[in-house]
């Protein structure tokens, strides 16, 4: 018996001219673990939406949706409460409540359960997510991770037997996503709740899914088990551009034009080369790179940090030089100060003790704004916060003026940057319109129309997908080209491990480690990218998907037998 | 864990106002003292001692200052001591300024207690039950402003580094402050919205919607409750019997020593000592378990 049935179902938002979903039929049995993927905007939120009946979005709708046979659209709202759980993108957002409890009670309070029932439930939930110690914390004070991890616990207290999340992941680290989705297979393999989930994230949780859905501009493109999946989406004659956000394994094992079963994890992937591939050949160096005399573009040393007086350092004996024209990632876990560290080299917090050179110049001498004129540019980790106007286009211009742009060479300016950036389309919408794809480039477009030598970036990919990260990727390429000194700080290794020069690890207040991107990360252990675990210790330095391949063959197989 | 921690919030509600209110209205120096001296030793237990010095250190020359500056200006009272620039100095404005002040201190003292055992959450809990709307917006509340200050803090920081304040005038200081007031409130618009969706998702909106609450009525609150209300009405009584008149002008009356008095100072000094008591005897019963254990 299918729990969830979706039949000819189209849907168009009122007042837009195409329709966001066109002819989707989907059937969910009791159970499932569904994966919804696919490229920002292809309908993903829309779908998940029209099943659950308090977010239905106003629009045309064609064809149903089905709850246990009954349009969802005429369920009670009781039991479209309690039996369909949503848990969205947000953690902050979806958080209703100043404490804990309260959060957690709060559904069963709209049920209007009982004083007694709830106090049960409630313990029981805890008791099953082990958060019981946060019982009496105020929200806020959680982290992003453990907030996201509240959110869910407050839906799954109300007991449902569907559980929809629409990319739960995508603000957290990777550490804190590894522990959401392990919460979600207990749910399931415990439980046996359904679960829908939309993600762009797929590492992790393309394993754990019974049925992997991709969605190409509102309809399905595919749906089937994510081993088949894998195989249809790597099959060169689609090149569809979502097999880049596949699992490193699933990569590997068609890059090497292989047929068959796939490995879908690390573990299946380690097995898969040790067992077919030869290992006389443990590394490719890379190519030496000669850079000569580089010149220093900002040097740190024996900076401390802290916020307040009595609050402990954030940064302490911090070292770092970045050289001109180079793309340093600096990675690192949440709440270590990345955050923080940027603000110091970007002129907004002022280091208590050390020096903070900028192009060999102490930041002193940068007087009134001339650090922020051609120097130096932030895009922070919410491109939002720097939207002020109402267009993309007004935004753009605005500062054009400040950063005192003629009126013809501002326009002039506006058009070329977003002709770059492919963002022309955009300029009559609102920021706030924009997917986060979208809004990124708008806000990095309008950072760069000051003209910044250094171009510093904070979570640059969160939540980006693969598509919109590879995007990413060529424009900061171009910058580079250009003569740009870019600095990320980030917790994507994968990103990291593709495009950087060089790698930073940055640990209790200070860079604990600097190398190039392929010995920084054949040299870690544990923070690493998944080729790098799955290659090892067979190869030294197979950092990327990539490289994997090319020390593959390479090496050749092994001969069976 | 301290008993009043543990307590009902409505029969700590109800001490604590009474209290305050005690010490607010009578000018009977025996039923002042006695509030003073017992909201100083609770405030010590509650916040520790340490801090209980502290905050003497500042309201203890406070008091001395409220209790000079009455016979300043204050020139009634028969007893002359000496005069001051030819203003009679007496000794009734001397010690009616001393009991405003320790008056004045007793009820800060006892609102600081009250504040540190009445939490927000207690006082949404008893007023969340007559309306219960009022509560769940509080708490939302309670839930937003630290997001709203965290939001101004990164928006400040990312137009500050996109170079935007030139900062050099006040006047381009608050334009730019504008900027960033504007962009939070859009983007606490826009965030509220999905706020809503987390709510409605969650059933908000069903009718006969329940309050939970993590405290129950226990036994020993109802004794709590049960021994505040009768020393607390025989202290009225008393009251309303004469029991605390006294009069500072023209001259000190003395103090009254009759039945009635008598009794009210009785029941003020159970009352206010009580919750020392109940404080030093938990304190005593943890320590007497734990060595047994």
């Amino acid at each position: 018996m299918a729990l969830i049935e979706v039949k000819n179902l189209s849907f168009t938002y009122n007042g837009a001219q195409t329709a966001a979903l066109k002819d989707i039929n989907l059937s969910v049995e009791s159970g499932d673990f569904v994966l919804l993927f696919g490229e920002s905007g292809c309908g993903k939120t829309t779908l998940l939406r029209l099943l659950k009946k308090q977010l239905r979005p106003a629009g045309k709708q064609d064809g149903e949706a089905l709850y246990r046979f009954k349009n969802i659209a005429d369920l009670d709202d009781r039991t479209a409460a309690a039996e369909i759980g949503y848990v969205m993108q947000n953690p902050d957002n979806q958080t209703v409540t100043d404490k804990v409890w309260h959060e957690l009670a709060f559904g069963l309070e709209s049920l209007g359960e009982k004083n007694e029932v709830i106090r049960r439930k409630v313990a029981e939930i805890c008791g099953f997510f082990g958060i019981g110690d946060w019982f009496h914390r105020r929200t806020f004070e959680l982290s992003g991770g453990q907030k996201q991890l509240l959110a869910l616990a407050s839906v799954m207290v109300m007991d449902p037997s569907v559980l929809i999340l629409d990319e739960p992941t995508a603000q957290l680290d990777p550490i804190a996503a590894s522990e959401f989705f392990a919460s979600l297979k207990k749910i399931n393999d415990e439980l046996g709740v359904t679960i829908i989930i939309a993600e762009h994230r797929l590492e992790e949780v393309f394993p754990l899914a019974d049925k992997a859905v991709l969605m190409d501009k509102g309809k399905i493109f595919m749906c089937d088990a994510p081993r088949n999946v894998g195989k249809k989406l790597s099959n060169s004659e689609l090149s569809h551009k979502m097999s880049l956000g596949l699992p490193a394994a699933v990569r590997l094992f068609y890059a090497l034009g292989k047929t068959g079963d796939c490995p879908l994890t690390v573990k299946e992937g380690k097995k898969f080369i040790s067992e077919n591939y030869n290992g006389d050949i443990a590394r490719i160096d890379p190519p030496e790179q000669y850079l000569g005399e580089r010149r220093a573009a900002m040097e740190v040393s024996g900076g401390y940090f802290r916020y307040e007086r009595e609050l402990p350092d954030v940064l302490r004996g911090l070292d770092l030089t970045v050289y001109e024209n180079e793309l340093l990632c600096i990675l690192g876990a949440n709440g270590a100060g990345k955050t923080t560290l940027l603000a110091v080299l970007s002129g907004v917090k002022r280091l208590y003790k050390g020096k903070l050179r900028i192009w060999g110049k102490k930041l002193k001498e940068y007087g009134g704004n001339s650090l922020y004129r051609g120097n130096i540019a932030c895009l922070p980790q919410n491109p939002q916060n720097l939207f002020v106007k109402n267009t993309v286009e007004s935004d753009l211009y605005e500062i054009t003026k400040i950063a005192g742009y003629g009126r013809e060479e501002g326009k002039k300016a506006v058009e070329e940057i977003c002709a770059k950036f492919g963002i022309l389309h955009l300029l009559k919408s609102h920021p706030y319109d924009l997917s986060g794809g979208e809004q990124q480039k708008a806000a990095l477009a309008k950072v760069l129309l000051i003209k910044p030598a250094i171009l510093l970036l904070d979570e640059p990919t969160k939540g980006l997908d693969a598509c919109s990260k590879r995007g990413l990727a060529d424009i900061l390429k171009k910058l580079k080209d250009e003569g740009k000194t870019i600095v990320i700080v980030t917790h994507d290794v994968e990103f990291a491990a593709e495009y950087a020069d060089r790698c930073a690890m940055f640990f209790d207040g200070q860079i604990v480690s600097v190398d190039g991107r392929i010995n920084f990360f054949a040299s870690n252990s544990y923070y690493t990218t998944a080729a790098a675990r799955m290659t090892r210790p067979l190869y030294e330095n197979a950092v990327t998907v990539e490289l994997a391949e090319k020390l593959c063959r390479m090496n050749g197989e092994k001969r069976h037998g | 864990m301290r008993y009043f921690d543990r307590l009902h919030p409505a029969a700590a509600l109800v001490y604590f106002l009474f209290m305050i209110l005690t010490a607010m209205l009578s000018l009977n120096p025996a039923v002042i003292v006695l509030c003073y001296l017992s909201g100083v030793i609770f405030c010590g237990i509650l916040t520790g001692f340490k801090n209980l010095f502290k905050s003497l250190l500042y309201s203890i020359p406070l008091t001395a200052l409220i209790a000079l500056t009455n016979p300043i200006f204050s020139h009634r009272g028969e007893t002359v001591l000496f005069f001051l620039n030819d203003n009679p100095v007496t000794k009734e404005a001397i010690l009616y300024g001393v009991f405003t002040a320790l008056m004045l201190m007793s009820v800060f003292y006892w609102c600081r207690n009250y504040s540190t055992v009445m939490t927000t959450d207690k006082f949404i809990y008893l007023f969340g039950r007559a309306i219960p709307k009022l509560s769940l917006v509080l708490s939302l509340i309670l839930a937003f402003i630290p997001k709203l200050k965290r939001k101004y803090k990164e928006i400040d920081a990312a137009q500050k580094a996109l170079g935007v304040y030139a900062a050099k005038s006040y006047v381009d200081k608050i334009r730019s402050k504008m900027r960033v007031l504007s962009i939070l409130l859009t983007d606490s618009l826009e965030n509220a919205v999905e706020t809503a969706d987390s709510m409605r998702a969650r059933g908000y909106g069903l009718k006969h919607r329940t309050s939970f609450a993590l405290y129950r009525f226990e036994i020993s609150d109802g004794i709590f409750l049960a021994v505040t209300a009768v020393l607390g009405i025989g202290c009225i009584a008393c009251i309303a019997a004469g029991g605390a008149n006294f009069n500072f002008y023209p001259a000190l009356s003395r103090l009254n020593l009759s039945a009635v008095s008598c009794a009210l100072y009785a029941c003020l000094a159970l009352l206010g000592f009580m919750s020392l008591f109940v404080e030093v005897k938990e304190n005593i019963l943890w320590r007497l378990l734990k060595s047994k254990i």
